[in-house]
């Protein structure tokens, strides 16, 4: 094993209630297995995540953060994910304007069901920072 | 559509419709409102005024009241800027009295975001704006011949050309004319000294009824102008802001060009699109026990101390960048010579750009976190392509 997959990401994992924290529900069910390392951080709905938090995340020590919710049209609340996708888009405009890593933050749907892309999406963002690296902003003590 | 068949399109509306005034442009335009103010088609004014001391401008909400001598429709600096002092007046609710506002076109464009957001009543307001040279750093306004500033600043108006010495954003405008208010005062493209006076909506119109002047004849000449230079300005901005990018791109280089903050939050505070009531980055939120940050340090290997540096311009990116009007009021407040202004305008084209949105072009045009579409933005989630082969 080479120096780079010893290393264990620290990743957040924002899950809106209704769908994203269901697909983990899901996966347990079925027994499936994922990275330990992933915190789940469960909102009430992925449009209550404010891109703020996912910096604040990243500037004081997460390696990357991955959020699932809704498919689109799905949203309990209706056009939460909308939203939701609207503020990762700039979020991740603004990361990529300024040279950050873009890719230590993913977006992608989990439908209450889909326990298996549930565990598989943990298992490839993990495997993703792992071959990233660490975070050189979480690194830094200027910030 | 490029920008060239957009001022086309406004050609064909306002053309032949303005009025030209010969004479002075300040003693005209000060004349034509007190002559709004006497036939009370108008009952209010809010437009800069020279302090008492003569040596900086505030907004004064005026009548005819003797105050309009000391007005300053084109002061040569941005000191407050004018969208935050409008949305004082109307915040709240409809101004009663009819106003007319006159506005820098970034000011305007403020206005016209900040009426989306509820924090301006455009009701009863006429907004006047004119063709902007730039503004000067307020620092340096105060700090080096004030006449020399004054008279350099009058000549760049009436002969329109750009401001030498003006603020970084100011050099990389690209929107410079009043389009978009209810009357835009030309300055650009005239040929002896005077002013036009085209009305840009029905409103506006009305207004200019019985106002004596003559019939403008080149105002085609004067779109030209406009349309030429914007396409050159344009390009300035695009270059100017991509150079800029190389020079923050990454970690070091953006934490490099932000060391010199000192966390005062003026930024904010002047700012005109910050509307809340009470920031996030001032919040509660963010100010946490001695054991937090003494775990963060030991994780960083130290910690600043204010924190959070980089989250607030990050963060306060994210919030309002899509609505930046690059006014550069940001840059004017700073204390810490921070490139704020061009750090924002930056981020704004990008974002902007995402949503093909403009803040201020059109009050039609809904802020882009206020609009919803099933299917968009395709680029920005990861697709889930394969089952996925964990790692062995």
């Amino acid at each position: 094993m080479d120096e780079k997959n010893d290393f264990t990401p620290s990743i957040l994992y924002g899950l809106c209630n209704w769908c994203g924290t269901g697909g983990s529900e899901t996966a347990g069910a079925l027994h499936l297995q994922y990275a330990e390392n992933i915190r789940p951080f469960r909102v009430p709905c992925t449009g209550a995540i404010d891109p703020v938090y996912i910096l604040r995340a990243l500037i004081e020590g997460a390696d990357g953060f991955a959020v699932s919710g809704c498919h689109p049209g799905d949203c309990h609340f209706d056009q939460g994910n909308y939203r939701a996708r609207r503020r990762v888009a700039v979020l991740k405009t603004l990361l990529d304007t300024f040279g950050l890593d873009t890719e230590r933050v993913w977006l992608r749907w989990v439908g209450h069901g889909e326990g298996k892309r549930f565990a598989d999406t943990v298992n490839e963002f993990n495997d993703h920072i792992k071959n990233m690296g660490k975070n050189p902003l979480s690194q830094r003590r200027d910030t | 559509m490029t920008a060239l068949d957009e001022v086309n399109m406004d050609n064909e509306v306002s053309m032949n419709k303005g009025i030209w005034i010969e004479g002075p442009v300040k003693k005209g335009i000060l004349e034509f409102f007190s002559g709004l103010l006497s036939s009370k088609k108008v009952e209010a004014v809010l437009m800069p005024a020279k302090n008492k001391s003569k040596d900086s401008y505030a907004w004064f909400l005026m009548g005819k009241d003797g105050l309009l001598e000391s007005a300053e429709p084109f002061p040569p600096v941005m000191t407050t800027q004018g969208a935050r002092a409008l949305s004082y007046l109307t915040k709240k609710g409809t101004a009663w009295k009819k106003t007319a506002v006159v506005l820098r076109p970034c000011e305007l464009r403020a206005t016209i975001e900040l009426a989306k957001i509820k924090q301006v009543d455009l009701n009863n307001l006429v907004l006047i704006s004119f063709d902007c040279p730039g503004a000067y750093p307020l620092e340096k306004y105060f700090n080096e011949d004030q006449k020399e500033l004054d008279e350099i600043f009058g000549a760049c108006l009436s002969e329109q050309v750009e401001l030498e010495g003006a603020r970084a954003v100011c050099s990389i405008c690209h929107r410079f004319t009043g389009r978009g208010a209810d009357i835009e005062i030309g300055l650009m493209g005239g040929e002896a000294k005077g002013f036009w006076l085209i009305p840009g909506s029905g409103n506006g119109e009305e207004l200019l009824e019985g106002v004596s002047g003559s019939k403008p004849d080149n105002l085609e000449a004067r779109e030209k102008k406009i349309a030429e230079a914007t396409i050159q300005r344009e390009e300035k901005r695009n270059n100017t802001l991509d150079s800029f990018r190389e020079t923050v791109m990454g970690p070091e280089n953006l934490m490099n060009t932000l060391s010199s903050c000192i966390n005062c939050h003026n930024c904010s505070r002047v700012c005109p699109i910050c509307f809340c009531r009470e920031c996030y980055f001032d919040s509660k939120a963010l100010s946490s026990e001695a054991d937090n940050m003494l775990q963060r340090a030991q994780r960083k290997h130290g910690l600043r101390l204010p924190p959070d540096l980089l989250l607030f311009h990050l963060g306060r990116m994210t919030h309002m960048s899509i609505s930046c009007v690059s006014c550069g009021a940001c840059e004017d407040a700073c204390p810490a010579n921070v490139p704020v202004s061009m750090l924002f305008s930056l981020a704004g084209r990008n974002t902007q750009a995402v949503f093909e949105y403009e803040p201020g072009r059109s009050i039609e045009e809904p802020v882009p976190y206020k609009v919803f579409r099933f299917e968009e933005l395709k680029d920005f989630e990861t697709p889930y392509t394969k089952e996925y082969a964990k790692e062995q």
